[in-house]
């Protein structure tokens, strides 16, 4: 057989298996898909109102979105989650992805949950599951919860104002037997704008009361309201409240006890939100019409008092006008009452002045009369808007007949401008401002750059930083190499060394080889010593080449030829250019030995 | 001896607008004391408008308006005065009395907000700094002698505390730059329940009331709180103080 023939039959083979395994894992796939299946079931099947059922979409060998499951009028169905498990038994692995709803009923009856379609990789499948709600076994009567419990909105005004409190009243009734823990809250209902301020709600433990020949327990919650515009108010507020009523999947702790029931968790509480009616309410707003000028915002119903006092004062001294507004209303939002000006007569702003009293508001308005012609104060109109009656009610007081002296040629001081308000006040104050101020020996600009925004000050400022940072490194150096001899010694090597290559290039000046030698080797003992913290006679070839391998050769040259110059045992021709030399492989070698790290 | 006359030179030349200010200074205070404050309070104003700022002449400004009836503009410029000088008895007793004559609540701050106004924000970054020049001193110090080295880190634990107490007093003042401070000065300020014309009247502010803002609307309306009442308010009757 040729070479062509062996390759060609080769590339076959190749090709079979090549096709065999792209069969073999379409197979494979075609198996898998075929394993996968999606499962619908509920648990329990039958149950009471007020219990719940757990309903389970299970993805098996395949992977699944949660389903949409349609709505159902008397149950509610609330998806709780996702999980997944997966399995290895006898080398084959099996997973599975289950999604969880909570079924609540609300009505007795037989339910279909579905037709849910579950997509899933590999096709399509429609499910459904069946339920069954009956009635409470202690409470046969009750076909729905809202039979069970619910709520009802109502108020004592028909019609209110705008700005006028009214009453709103949600009475929550719970079927006598029922246990709830008396923990009510509002998820919404209310309008989202136009009432004001935050509803702050009173619970009323309830009274006991009969509908239909069922006895319910009633509890009120209750609240005022003012809205800030007019118009239609929808109100159906939504209560929550917690039931409790005993596990569905007991455990058997052999107590029948009801505190251990509690105790060992058998009792559980179950949020409901209940069913109320609307409430509509048409807010009407204060009429345009025969608004008089006086009308400051009150809406109610209000009394108007007013003092005045001093009643006798020279002309430019204040006199104050306390007035009162006390009622049922928005009391918080209305504005003084304004009061008649003249020439003769100046006024300032009046001002909230403190009540205790939370029905009531007081302002105090300084008036001063510029001259002796000022006989009385003015009257004071005060218009409200009576909700009782609807129409708009003006209370007048006064004219206030006041005496005012004339003074001479006296310029009204600055005290004639202090509100009587805190005249109490003037006598620690004094009765004019402080003088001025004396000329200044520094004239500052508006537009000078601060001392702290210059540059330079942000030039100066990491000076001390650095300073610190410079002592604590040079003494932390310090103490490093006190408590650190070998370091010490190591940091000090290269300095000893050199005072003794000084003196013997002094030496070969000289042309003196004995010291020449004899300061050289006092450098190399010097080096060595210090580098390697040796004691000073333990200084010799075979210390230092078994801790300085790597430069062993250049060490050992120059510790024999150092020895035997200076022992004479081997002499040189004593020249300068030998002892140059030596010299330079002496600091070459000191230099390489410097830069290794031992 | 060019360089020093040149030196000469430019000492002279920036001695004479101080020298104007003098002039100006003085006669506002001649005009004051003869009971020509529109006069003074004119002179004063120019002094201001050339650039000076200086807390005596914000005060002595404010003294003059004060006396000429402007109450609103007084207060404005003791505030101002205020910011500069804070334990500055006169400023004090001076601002009181303007908002007193006014009719209007002078703000309450607590205890704290009262202890770390004592200094200025220039004051308070002078004691920062001063605090951390000890600081990074005594720790040398400690560094530098080992004898006493606790003796001194201990002590520089003051340091760190005034560091740490300027840092709280500056912030009190930086948020006036956040929240600042305006000054009722035209009348009929009616604070609304909304930043709408048209919306509930809430409450009246007095002229020359100190007012603080809360927020900013868009639409040229700002919340402002006053006497511990928060309302909305339009631009126009109000000006700011703060920096």
């Amino acid at each position: 057989m040729n070479l062509a023939g062996i390759k060609s039959k080769s590339t076959a083979r190749t090709l079979r298996n090549s096709i065999f395994l792209v069969l073999c894992s379409i197979f494979a796939s075609a198996l898998a898909s075929l394993a996968a299946d999606v499962k619908m079931s509920i648990e329990p099947q039958l149950i009471s109102l007020l219990d719940r059922a757990v309903l389970k979409i299970e993805f098996l060998d395949t992977k699944g979105k949660a389903a949409d499951i349609p709505e159902i009028e008397g149950l509610k169905i609330q998806y709780q989650g996702q999980s997944s498990q997966t399995q290895i038994v006898n080398f084959k692995t099996s997973s599975k992805v289950v999604h969880t709803y909570l079924v609540t009923p609300a009505k007795v009856g037989d339910f279909t949950i579905g037709p849910v379609r579950c997509q899933y990789n590999g096709g399509e499948k429609v499910l459904t599951a069946k339920l069954r709600v009956i009635k409470k076994a202690d409470d046969p009567e009750a076909q729905q919860i809202s039979e069970m419990m619910f709520s009802r909105i109502s108020s004592e005004r028909t019609a209110p104002y705008v700005h006028e409190p009214f009453q709103l009243m949600v009475d929550v009734y719970v079927r006598d037997g029922i246990q709830i823990d008396g923990n009510f809250s509002l998820r919404g209902g209310m309008p989202e704008s136009g009432l004001e301020g935050e509803l702050d709600w009173n619970v009323s433990r309830g009274r006991r009361e009969e509908r239909e020949g069922t006895i319910f327990n009633v509890f009120r919650l209750s609240t005022t309201v003012k809205t800030l515009t007019a118009g239609t108010f929808e109100f159906q507020p939504e209560v929550q409240v917690n039931v409790i009523v005993p596990r569905q999947k007991r455990r058997s702790y052999g107590f029948d006890d009801p505190f251990f029931g509690d105790f060992f968790g058998r009792q559980e509480s179950r949020p409901y939100v209940l069913e109320c009616n609307t409430l509509e309410m048409e807010v009407l707003g204060v009429p345009m019409e025969g608004r008089p000028d006086s009308f400051t915002g009150g809406v109610g119903e209000f009394n108007f008092q007013v003092e005045v006092g001093p009643t006798a004062v020279k002309a430019g001294e204040p006199v104050t006008v306390k007035m009162r507004i006390a009622g049922q209303g928005n009391i918080t939002q209305i504005i003084p009452p304004d009061l008649e000006t003249n020439h003769d007569l100046k006024l300032y702003d009046a001002r909230s002045a403190p009540s205790k009293n939370p029905g009531e508001v007081r302002f105090e308005q300084v008036v001063i009369p510029t001259s002796d012609t000022v006989k009385e104060i003015p009257a004071i109109s005060f218009s409200y808007f009576n909700t009782k009656t609807s129409d708009f009610r003006t209370i007048t007081k006064g004219p206030f007949p006041i005496s005012v002296e004339a003074i001479p040629e006296q310029v009204a001081q600055v005290i004639a401008t202090i509100p009587s308000a805190v005249m109490q006040e003037t006598e620690i104050l004094g009765r004019d401002i402080v003088y001025l101020k004396p000329l200044p020996k520094k004239w500052t600009l508006a537009d000078a750059t601060p001392w702290h925004r210059s540059r330079l000050f942000f030039m100066l400022l990491p000076i001390p930083a650095l300073l610190l940072i410079i002592v604590a490194f040079a003494t932390g150096r310090k103490n490093r190499l006190a408590n650190n001899v070998a370091l010490a010694r190591r940091q000090q090597a290269p300095k000893a060394a050199r005072r003794s290559v000084q003196q013997a290039e002094k030496a070969m000046h000289k042309k003196n080889d004995e010291a020449f030698y004899e300061a050289l080797w006092n450098a190399l003992a010097d080096y060595f010593g210090n580098r390697l913290n040796l004691p000073p006679g333990d200084v010799n070839l075979q210390t230092v080449l078994k801790r300085v391998p790597k430069e062993a050769e250049a060490i050992e040259k120059l510790f024999t030829t150092i020895e035997q110059r200076r022992y004479g045992i081997e002499a040189g021709d004593g020249s300068k250019h030998e002892m140059k030399a030596l010299l330079k492989q002496f600091n070459s070698t000191l230099h390489k030995c410097e830069r290794m790290k031992l | 001896m060019k360089t020093i006359f040149a030196v000469i030179a430019a000492l002279f030349l920036a001695s004479l607008p101080a020298a104007a200010f003098e002039k100006d200074f003085i006669e506002a205070q001649t005009a004051y004391d003869e009971g020509r404050y529109s006069d003074a309070s004119m002179l004063y104003a120019d002094m201001v408008s050339n650039g000076v700022d200086n807390v005596a002449l914000q005060y002595n400004l404010a003294n003059a308006l004060f006396k000429g009836g402007d109450l609103p503009e007084a207060i404005w410029h003791y505030r101002k005065a205020y910011y500069a000088a804070p334990r500055d008895p006169d400023i004090g007793a001076n601002m009181h009395f303007a908002l007193n004559a006014a009719g209007a609540i002078e703000p309450a701050p607590s205890l704290i907000q009262r202890s770390l106004a004592t200094l200025s924000q220039n004051e308070w970054i002078v004691v920062a700094v001063g605090a951390y020049a000890a600081m990074a001193l005594l720790l040398i110090l400690a560094l530098l002698i080992p004898a006493a080295k606790r003796n001194l880190s201990k002590l520089s634990l003051l340091p760190v505390a005034l560091i740490l107490l300027s840092a709280a007093g500056w912030w009190q003042w930086k948020q006036l730059e956040i929240h600042p401070e305006w000054v009722v000065v035209n009348s009929g300020a009616t604070t609304l329940y909304g930043p709408v014309t048209g919306s509930t009247a809430h409450f009246k502010v007095p002229l020359g009331a100190l007012v603080r803002q809360k927020s900013v609307d868009p639409k040229g309306w700002i919340e402002i709180e006053y006497d511990g009442t928060r309302g909305w308010l339009e631009r126009k009757y109000i000006k700011r103080v703060s920096p």
